[in-house]
């Protein structure tokens, strides 16, 4: 006797049949298994997080943790903070005299019969804005409307 | 074939005490059916429980869970058992006919082997495919000539669930049209490609598959 694939799915019963072994407790065997495996999976986890982490995910964690040395600050008895340098000799140091090299200051530079003029990379030079804020009201041109030296000017083309 | 020919076909071959009562079968009450489609042979389900303890042997997680010899018996365990996207990794269902063990040590496996297909990827169906799969083998008409197939089985794994036919001989001639049937039973395109090993070869470390399909 043969029945192909679609006569037995025409031969299905409408409601779930009883049988002749205990379904429930093999579907706990089987759910057992599955909380077992994931426990398992859990503690490997755990147990292995030191070693995995030594390699950083590019796209699980965000960005990646930068340790920045913390300047030092000494509080004197009166309250007041001083910022203390680093000291000299560090490289870090170095990169921040060469970036801070005004541009007058480069010499040209002659190689054969061609001159060549270093141009440093003043992006990071710091601000050109004044520090001192009376050279800003010197420089500044007065453009605004002087009211006694308008009167006199008035007085001075009725004269004319 | 229609429904009314497979009752009449069954009608035939089951005899009714009362000639004018007609038996109830599913067909005419799909809830309250009194007599049942006979299957060709018995089928065993077997479980192949995953390892959760490294003291648990082969022989300790391969259980027999259930048998049925009809159409409707066949139903009801498939309605009370987990279907496979359920089953915990490292699980397998064999369905196998009477009392043949799915081991290859068995007497009626020694000398064939198994039609395998790999499923990868997450888009398909397993659930499906797995009971075109069984219906294909207990209706019989994966193999024509009722004469090579021992039994069927699904593994789940990781790297990709696999389904294996379980053949009684290594004869290339049945084994190609079973094969053949095999590809249209799990919708395969030409791209997916069966194989079959022997089980002889199944010991090796690196077995070749004899035929590719």
């Amino acid at each position: 006797m043969k029945y192909t694939i679609d006569e037995l799915f025409q031969l299905k019963p409408s409601v779930a049949l009883e049988v002749n072994f205990d379904a429930v407790e093999f579907r706990a065997i089987i759910e057992k298994v599955k909380q077992l495996q994931q426990l398992k999976e859990e503690e490997f986890g755990t147990h292995h997080a030191g070693h995995f982490s030594r390699r950083r995910s590019s796209h699980h964690h965000g960005r990646p943790k930068v340790k920045h040395n913390k300047p030092k600050v000494t509080t004197d008895s009166d309250g007041w903070c001083t910022f203390e340098a680093k000291k000299k000799g560090s490289g870090d140091e170095d990169e921040e005299e060469g970036e801070t090299t005004p541009t007058a200051n480069v010499p040209a530079v002659t190689i054969a019969q061609e001159t060549l003029k270093v141009k440093p990379n003043n992006k990071n030079i710091s601000s050109n804005r004044p520090a001192d804020a009376r050279d800003i009201v010197a420089d500044k041109p007065i453009l605004g409307f002087n009211a006694f030296a308008a009167l006199e000017s008035e007085d001075e083309d009725d004269e004319a | 074939m229609s429904v009314e020919e497979v009752t009449k076909k069954f009608e035939e071959t089951v005899s009714v005490d009362d000639a004018t009562a007609t038996p109830k079968t599913v067909l005419s009450d799909s809830a309250h059916f009194d007599v049942k489609h006979p299957l060709n042979t018995k089928w065993t389900l077997w479980y192949t429980k995953p390892a959760v303890d490294k003291s648990e042997s082969w022989s300790d997680l391969l259980r027999p869970v259930t048998s049925f010899q009809t159409v409707e018996e066949f139903w009801a365990i498939i309605q009370n058992i987990p279907e496979p996207h359920e089953l915990p990794l490292k699980s397998d269902y064999h369905v196998f006919r009477n009392d043949v063990r799915p081991e290859w040590e068995d007497e009626a496996n020694a000398k064939g082997g198994k039609w395998s297909f790999q499923l990868r990827g997450k888009g398909a169906d397993i659930d499906e495919l797995w009971l075109r799969t069984l219906l294909a083998v207990i209706g019989e008409t994966i193999d024509e000539d009722d004469s090579q197939i021992n039994g069927v089985v699904l593994s789940i794994r990781k790297g990709g669930n696999k389904f294996a036919l379980w053949t009684k001989s290594e004869d290339k001639e049945p084994l190609l049209r079973i094969g053949g049937k095999f590809k249209q039973v799990l919708k395969l395109t030409d791209d997916g490609h069966l194989e079959f090993f022997p089980h002889s070869s199944a010991n090796g470390r690196h077995p070749q598959p004899s035929i590719t399909l």
